[in-house]
């Protein structure tokens, strides 16, 4: 499609600038497009898990079984009352939220589609992803001080704490999948993987995998370590002052995440976008919403985590597990030759 | 004028600008914001350098970890001054203040830029490589077979601010202990 678009602006008489330009907007509008109706499906797909496990049917009343539900949710959101606090810091108040939806949406810059559908092939991709991840933890923190309010203020703290820990792990075992692939580009992941389920990294790297699901999860705020938000014992920390549709973007920005963490998921471990008879972005969405699923059933079925047992958990068990992967990588690319 | 050196001249314009931010602006969680945000301005200007590489690395460092534990610290102080939200009184520049914040700063700031323009001058720059080239490839290796010795020292280095860092915390704790 790239080449047709070329080839018009050609036609035109349009330098090569403009129509790199021109691109970015267009690949920017479907990322953001492809973000938003995701959120759509999640919004009611998170009702309807969370209803199943808990034994009640969900939504039922807007639209047939309850489908229209996620746009009377949006509604409801768009015509609340922007409301900013009178003692909150406003310029950090109002950036927050953007910060937070920028560093969601940059990760999706490298994660492949398919085959040729991707945004932008960077070299340093799994760089670039350990790099964009920690980004959310900055925006996290201005909402929670701007927010001049002691709630938010512990869920930021504990947030960073969360976050700058789990970070370790996290990177640690996208570092053993780039020494698996030999590269540390996206679409050569993908393609070391390629040639059925056998050559899919799961199976040297299942110790990454659970290193990288958990430290996954908690980065990305999802229960069982949903400790900067937790409802019962901080009123949902760094958000508590955000409503309307700020909000909703941090909301949608952390629907992102999840998207994103399920997609890597499947990239990293699964063989990412390949798989018979289907077109590879079906495939994608398969593995992507089958992870989704489980960090879904993971939130609805396990009690939230105490805050020592977190730390432990991140510094006694996550990173010496990651360090030990890390090794035991080095000898399986040695002795593969 | 091609968009690289726009985007590059944009970023390094708005950089300064923000980098003036980190030193003017009157709420240190403000500073510590702009600092973040010209690491971030830097990264941008790698890229646009063709060092995709370092502003990776720019990123995940200064921004991700060196700009949050920054915030990090100004939360958890206890300092009056610094969790204030109200701006720091400014002490008029007379006596040891004028050297320190009118004098010092000027003659440092001249012989940074001084040394900046000789460097520039006077080094042997490589010529630009041709051609897509992997640079992470090309840093790696250089890494691990030319500066391989410099690598491990800057990594012991790096061990030992550690375990010093830990030395120090734990002192502190069994201290406090003592004293409760």
């Amino acid at each position: 499609m790239s080449d047709w678009l070329w080839g018009l602006f050609q036609s035109w008489g349009w330098s090569e600038s403009a129509f790199n330009v021109v691109m970015g907007v267009i690949k920017g509008l479907l990322v953001t497009t492809f973000l938003a109706v995701n959120a759509l499906v999640l919004v009611l797909m998170e009702r309807k898990v969370s209803g199943r496990i808990q034994r009640r049917p969900g939504p039922l009343r807007t639209g047939p079984r309850g489908l229209l539900q996620t746009f009377a949710d949006a509604i409801k959101l768009l015509s609340k009352e922007d409301i900013v606090p009178s003692g909150a810091d406003v310029a950090v108040f109002v950036l927050a939220p953007m910060v937070f939806f920028a560093a969601a949406t940059a990760l999706w810059i490298v994660i492949p589609f398919g085959p040729q559908t991707i945004v932008q092939d960077l070299n340093i991709g799994l760089i670039y992803i350990s790099a964009v991840t920690g980004l959310s933890v900055l925006a996290i923190l201005m909402a929670g001080w701007s927010s001049n309010n002691k709630w938010s203020l512990l869920g930021a703290m504990r947030s960073a704490a969360q976050l700058v820990s789990y970070e370790i792990p996290l990177v640690l075992s996208i570092v053993a999948i780039g020494m698996m692939a030999g590269s540390l580009r996206l679409s050569d992941i993908v393609a070391a993987q390629q040639g059925g389920i056998t050559n899919w990294f799961i199976f040297p790297q299942i110790l990454g995998f659970l290193v990288f699901f958990t430290a996954g999860l908690a980065e990305i705020n999802r229960a069982p370590f949903d400790l900067p938000e937790a409802e019962s014992e901080l009123v949902a920390g760094y958000n508590t002052e955000y409503s309307g549709m700020r909000w909703a973007i941090f909301f949608l920005a952390e629907y992102a995440n999840l998207v994103a963490f399920s997609a890597l998921a499947a990239t990293f471990f699964f063989g990412g976008p390949t798989g018979p008879i289907f077109p590879p972005i079906v495939w994608f969405l398969i593995k992507t919403y089958f992870f989704i699923f489980v960090a879904m059933w993971i939130r609805w079925t396990l009690p939230r985590i105490r805050v020592d047992h977190l730390m432990n958990l991140g510094w006694y068990v996550l990173i010496p597990l990651a360090l030990i992967n890390l090794g035991w990588t080095g000898l399986y690319v040695v002795l593969r030759g | 004028m091609d968009l690289a050196r726009m985007a590059f001249l944009a970023l390094a314009a708005v950089a300064v600008v923000s980098a003036f931010r980190v030193v003017t602006a009157p709420k240190i969680m403000h500073a510590a914001l702009w600092l973040g945000f010209t690491f971030f301005l830097v990264a941008g200007v790698f890229i646009t350098l063709g060092a995709e590489f370092l502003a990776a690395a720019q990123v995940l460092v200064y921004v991700g970890a060196v700009t949050t534990i920054i915030l990090f610290g100004i939360m958890l102080s206890q300092a009056a001054e610094v969790r204030s939200r109200e701006p720091v009184p400014v002490e008029p520049l007379e006596g040891t203040a004028l050297w320190r914040r009118g004098v010092l700063p000027v003659v440092g700031t001249v012989a940074f830029v001084a040394i900046m323009i000789m460097v520039y001058l006077r080094a042997p720059w490589p010529t630009p490589a041709t051609g897509a080239v992997d640079t992470v490839r090309l840093i790696g290796s250089a890494l691990f077979t030319t500066y391989v010795i410099p690598f491990e020292l800057a990594a012991v280095l790096l061990l030992i601010a550690l375990v010093g860092a830990i030395v120090l915390a734990v002192r502190d704790d069994d201290k406090e202990e003592q004293g409760s």
